[in-house]
C-alpha cells in the first residue's frame, strides 16, 4: 500500500481485511445479476411453457433438475427467469424510495422550522401506516402488474429514508464547512446538492441496500398474497403461486425462498461491508 | 369410499321410506355441525340464492316442491300440483296443517304474496316473469297464472329458489330488500332460526310442529363460519364439524378423503350445475370468426385439466347445459385435443403467423380459474397465440370489466341453477346482450336460430320435444363456440359416515334436511 494509492481503494482493500462480507456480499450479488443475465440467454426456452406433468420432484441432474412446478413448468427455468423480474422491481424499488426519501428529508434538514415541521409530520403519517397493508391496497387501486408492483413498493418504503436523511442533513448544515460555504455565497441548491449530499452519502448509501432487500422481501410478500402479476416470473409469484401445494411439493417454494434468501443476504452483506469502506472513522483500523 | 357412501345413503333412504316416521337404525334428535366459510348477510332465499344465503333459508323456509337425487318433483307444502293442458295455469293443492314458526297457518294468499316477491326482488328474473297472477280461492288451493306457457316454473319452486315467506310478516308494507325479518327469519321449513350472529354462526332449532310427521329426526343444526379454507379444513381433520358441503380445491378434496370418519362426494350439486369455461369476445376482431373460437377449443386438452390439473377431482364439461342434466346433449361435438387442426384453422383464417390475445380469470377459485388462465398461456402458444394473463385483484374488478365487455377471453364460472331457463338461457340469448350487466351475454353472442330454439323451449310443454329443441340448441353453440365448456367445478360434500339419508339430491345441502338423521351407534 502506497499512501498515494487511491483513497477509495485503500479503503476498499482494508476493509476486505477487516471483514469480508462487503466481498461475499458483491460476489453473492453477481452470481444473481449474472442469473439474471443468463435467462436472457435461455434461448427461446419461456418459463410459462408446460414441459412436463406437474409436481415432479427435483433430481438435480438430468433435463429437469429442479422438478417442475404445479402446472408442470420447468422450475429450473423458471428459477433463472425470475432473477431479473424480482432483481429490477427491487431496484426501481429502491431508486424511487431513495428518492423520495433523500428529497424530503433533506428539505426538512435544511430548511428546519416549519417546512420540518410540514414534511416530518407528512412522513409519519405514512410511517404508522402498516406499510404492507398499505401497499397491498395501492396494487389493489392500480391492478398489479411490474411496474405498479415497483413503484408502490418505493412509495411505502421511503419514510425511514426521509428520517435518516434529515438527521444528517441536520447535522452537517451547522458544520463549519458548510458554515463558510454559505458565507462564500453558496444558495441552499448548491449548500444541498454540492456540499452536504455528497457529505450525508456514506449512512445513505447503507441504508439503500436495506431498502432493496426490504423491496424483495415486500415483492415476495404481495406476490404470495395472490397480488402479484401472474404474467412475470418474479421469485415471489413462483412462491405465491405454488404455496397452495405445499405438501404435495416442497421444492417450487422451496429452492425460490432459497434464492431470496441468499439475495437478501447477499445485498445485506454489501451495505455492511459498504459502512465499513464508507465511514471515515474506520480508515485504517 | 364414494361408491360405499352412495349405497349407503341408499340404503338409508330406502329404509326411511320403508319405515318413515320411525327410525329403522337411527335415532332421533342430535345435533348437526356444519362448517362452511361463505358467510350470508341474511336468510332470505326471496332475495337471492347465492350458496351462502340458500343453506340457512332451505331450512327455514318450506317450498311448494322439493326434489329427488333424479330430477323428479316431490310434494312438500304442495301435496299435488296440476299443469293446465294450455300451460297457462298451475294449481297446487297445499298440504294441511302446515304452520309457520310464530304458530300461524300457511295459506296460499302465502303463496301468492311470495312467488310475486320473489317475481319482483330476486336477480333471476326468468324465473317467474312469465307470472300474471297468483288467484287463491280457498286458502288450500293457489293457481298461479302465466302469460305463457313456462315449464321451468316447477323446477322454480325449489327449496333454493322459491322460499314460502308469511304474508303476516313480510307483506307488512316494509321493503323487502332491508325487512328486518330477513335477518329474524320466521318460516315454516323443519327448522326454526335460534341464533344469528353475523360471520360466527347460525342455530337452527327443530321446529316441533313442522307439517311432515315426525320430522325432522335432528334436534340442531348449527352452522359455523370460518374465516378460510385451511382453517376449515384442520376443524374437520380435528372432528369439529360433521358436514363441510362446497369443498373445491384438489389438495382439500383430498385430505377430507383421509379422514375416515368422513364419506366424500361430488353428489348433491346437479342442479346447481357450476360450469367452468373460457368465454370469448366475440365482438374483439381477433375472435370475431368462429373458427378462430374453434381452433383455441382444439388446443385446449380437457383431459389434461381435469386429470392432471385438478388432479382427477373435476370432471369434464362438453356442453352449456350440465352433464347431469336431462337435457344435456352427449353427441355435442368435443373437440379432443389437436394441434394440427387447431394451427390449420389459424391458418384458413389467415392467422398462421400468430395472434396476440388477452385473458381475464376470476379471482379467488385459483386452481379453477387463475392456474387455467397460465395452462392456456402454455397451451395456445403451441398453436401460435400470444397469451397475456391479465389480474384482476379483486372479483369486483373483474366483473366491471367483464361487464363492460372489456376483455377478449376470459375464464368464468356460470350457474346452471335447475331449469336451462334460469341459468343457461342468459349466456346465449341476444336479447340479453346488456352491457353493465356480468354473467349477461357479455360474449355479445347473437344468432337468430339460437334465439328462436330458446324462445321456443321456455314454452314448449312436452318434455321430449323440449328435449329436442335444447338438443339443436346445444349443436348450434358448440360449433359457434361464444364460451367453451371446460369442467364441472369439483363441488365435495364431506360428511360423518353415521349421518343417514346426506344431503345428496340435485340440490345437496340447499335443501331441507329434514330426513337427515344419526345411525344408532353399535
Amino acid at each position: 500500500m502506497t499512501g498515494r494509492a487511491d483513497p477509495w481503494l485503500r479503503r476498499f482493500l482494508s476493509a476486505c481485511r477487516t471483514g469480508p462480507s462487503a466481498v461475499v456480499g458483491m460476489a453473492a450479488l453477481l452470481v444473481v445479476c449474472a442469473m439474471a443475465l443468463y435467462s436472457v440467454f435461455l434461448d427461446g426456452r419461456d418459463p410459462f411453457d408446460i414441459v412436463s406433468l406437474p409436481h415432479r420432484a427435483p433430481t438435480f441432474v438430468g433435463p429437469l433438475p429442479l422438478g417442475t412446478d404445479y402446472l408442470g413448468r420447468d422450475l429450473a427455468v423458471c428459477l433463472l427467469a425470475g432473477a431479473a423480474p424480482t432483481l429490477s422491481v427491487a431496484a426501481v424499488a429502491a431508486g424511487l424510495a431513495m428518492v423520495l426519501g433523500v428529497a424530503l428529508g433533506a428539505l426538512a434538514g435544511f430548511f428546519g422550522g416549519r417546512l420540518d415541521d410540514l414534511l416530518m409530520r407528512f412522513t409519519e403519517f405514512f410511517q404508522v401506516l402498516p406499510a404492507l397493508l398499505f401497499a397491498m391496497v395501492l396494487v389493489t387501486l392500480w391492478s398489479p402488474s411490474p411496474t405498479t408492483i415497483a413503484l408502490t413498493i418505493g412509495f411505502v418504503a421511503w419514510p425511514p429514508t426521509a428520517r435518516l436523511a434529515r438527521a444528517e442533513f441536520l447535522r452537517i448544515r451547522d458544520l463549519e464547512y458548510v458554515v463558510a460555504a454559505r458565507a462564500a455565497g453558496a444558495g441552499a441548491g448548491h449548500l444541498m446538492w454540492r456540499v452536504i449530499l455528497p457529505n450525508a452519502a456514506p449512512p445513505l448509501i447503507v441504508s439503500a441496500t436495506l431498502v432493496v432487500t426490504t423491496a424483495i422481501l415486500f415483492e415476495a410478500a404481495l406476490s404470495f398474497l395472490g397480488l402479484g402479476d401472474p404474467d412475470t416470473m418474479s421469485w415471489g409469484q413462483i412462491i405465491g403461486a405454488n404455496r397452495e401445494y405445499v405438501l404435495d411439493a416442497w421444492w417450487p417454494v422451496a429452492f425460490p425462498g432459497l434464492a431470496i434468501f441468499l439475495t437478501v443476504l447477499a445485498v445485506s452483506l454489501l451495505g455492511d461491508g459498504l459502512n465499513r469502506i464508507l465511514d471515515p472513522k474506520s480508515d485504517g483500523a | 369410499m364414494y361408491r360405499f357412501g352412495r349405497i349407503l345413503a341408499r340404503l338409508a333412504f330406502a329404509l326411511v321410506l320403508a319405515a318413515a316416521p320411525a327410525l329403522a337404525d337411527g335415532r332421533p334428535g342430535g345435533s348437526l355441525v356444519i362448517l362452511s366459510t361463505q358467510v350470508p348477510r341474511h336468510v332470505n332465499g326471496a332475495l337471492q340464492s347465492g350458496v351462502a344465503v340458500a343453506i340457512p333459508s332451505t331450512q327455514i323456509f318450506a317450498s311448494l316442491l322439493r326434489y329427488d337425487a333424479e330430477w323428479n318433483p316431490e310434494p312438500y307444502l304442495a301435496e299435488s300440483w296440476q299443469v293446465s293442458d294450455d300451460g297457462l295455469s298451475v294449481t297446487l293443492k297445499l298440504v294441511a296443517g302446515a304452520t309457520f314458526h310464530d304458530g300461524r297457518p300457511v295459506t296460499s294468499e302465502d303463496v301468492a304474496f311470495s312467488i310475486l316477491a320473489i317475481r319482483d326482488n330476486h336477480p333471476f328474473k326468468s324465473m317467474f316473469a312469465p307470472v300474471e297472477a297468483v288467484e287463491t280461492p280457498d286458502p288450500g288451493t293457489a293457481v298461479i297464472r302465466l302469460g305463457r306457457p313456462h315449464p321451468a316454473l316447477l323446477l322454480a319452486l325449489s327449496p333454493a329458489l322459491a322460499p314460502i315467506l308469511p304474508k303476516h310478516v313480510y307483506g307488512d308494507g316494509q321493503d323487502l330488500r332491508t325487512h328486518p325479518a330477513n335477518v329474524a327469519a320466521v318460516g315454516a321449513g323443519p327448522f326454526r332460526l335460534a341464533e344469528f350472529q353475523p360471520g360466527e354462526h347460525i342455530i337452527l332449532k327443530r321446529y316441533e310442529n313442522f307439517f311432515l310427521p315426525g320430522r325432522p329426526y335432528l334436534d340442531e343444526i348449527v352452522i359455523r363460519y370460518l374465516p378460510d379454507v385451511s382453517t376449515l379444513l384442520l376443524a374437520m381433520e380435528r372432528g369439529e364439524g360433521d358436514l363441510r358441503p362446497f369443498a373445491t380445491g384438489s389438495q382439500e378434496i383430498r385430505r377430507l378423503r383421509q379422514v375416515d370418519r368422513l364419506a366424500v362426494t361430488n353428489a348433491g350439486y346437479a342442479a346447481l350445475g357450476p360450469i367452468n369455461w373460457l368465454a370469448f369476445n366475440t365482438r374483439s376482431p381477433k375472435l370475431a370468426d368462429r373458427r378462430v373460437r374453434q381452433a383455441i377449443a382444439y388446443a385446449i386438452d380437457r383431459d389434461y385439466i381435469v386429470g392432471t390439473l385438478h388432479h382427477g377431482v373435476s370432471v369434464a364439461q362438453r356442453g352449456p347445459i350440465v352433464e347431469g342434466s336431462p337435457f344435456f346433449d352427449p353427441t355435442v361435438p368435443a373437440y379432443d385435443l389437436d394441434l394440427d387442426k387447431a394451427r390449420g384453422l389459424l391458418a384458413e383464417v389467415g392467422l398462421g403467423d400468430g395472434l396476440q390475445l388477452t385473458v381475464d380469470y376470476v379471482p379467488g377459485l385459483v386452481e379453477q380459474q387463475k392456474n387455467l388462465a397460465e395452462y392456456l398461456k402454455s397451451q395456445l402458444k403451441k398453436i401460435g397465440i400470444d397469451v397475456t394473463v391479465r389480474t384482476s385483484p379483486d372479483t369486483a374488478t373483474w366483473a366491471s370489466r367483464i361487464a363492460g365487455h372489456d376483455f377478449e377471453m376470459t375464464m368464468d364460472t356460470v350457474f346452471n341453477w335447475g331449469d336451462p331457463v334460469i341459468g343457461v338461457h342468459r349466456t346465449y340469448l341476444s336479447s340479453n346482450i346488456r352491457p353493465g350487466v356480468v354473467w349477461s351475454n357479455t360474449q355479445s353472442y347473437a344468432d337468430a336460430r339460437v334465439d328462436a330454439l330458446l324462445e321456443a323451449a321456455a314454452v314448449e310443454l312436452d318434455p321430449a320435444r323440449r328435449k329436442q329443441l335444447y338438443a339443436e340448441f346445444q349443436q348450434i353453440v358448440a360449433t359457434d363456440l361464444p364460451v367453451y365448456w371446460l369442467n364441472l367445478l369439483p363441488f365435495h360434500t364431506a360428511y360423518d359416515r353415521r349421518l343417514g339419508n346426506p344431503p345428496l339430491s340435485i340440490w345437496g345441502v340447499l335443501s331441507p334436511m329434514d330426513e337427515l338423521y344419526w345411525i344408532k351407534d353399535k
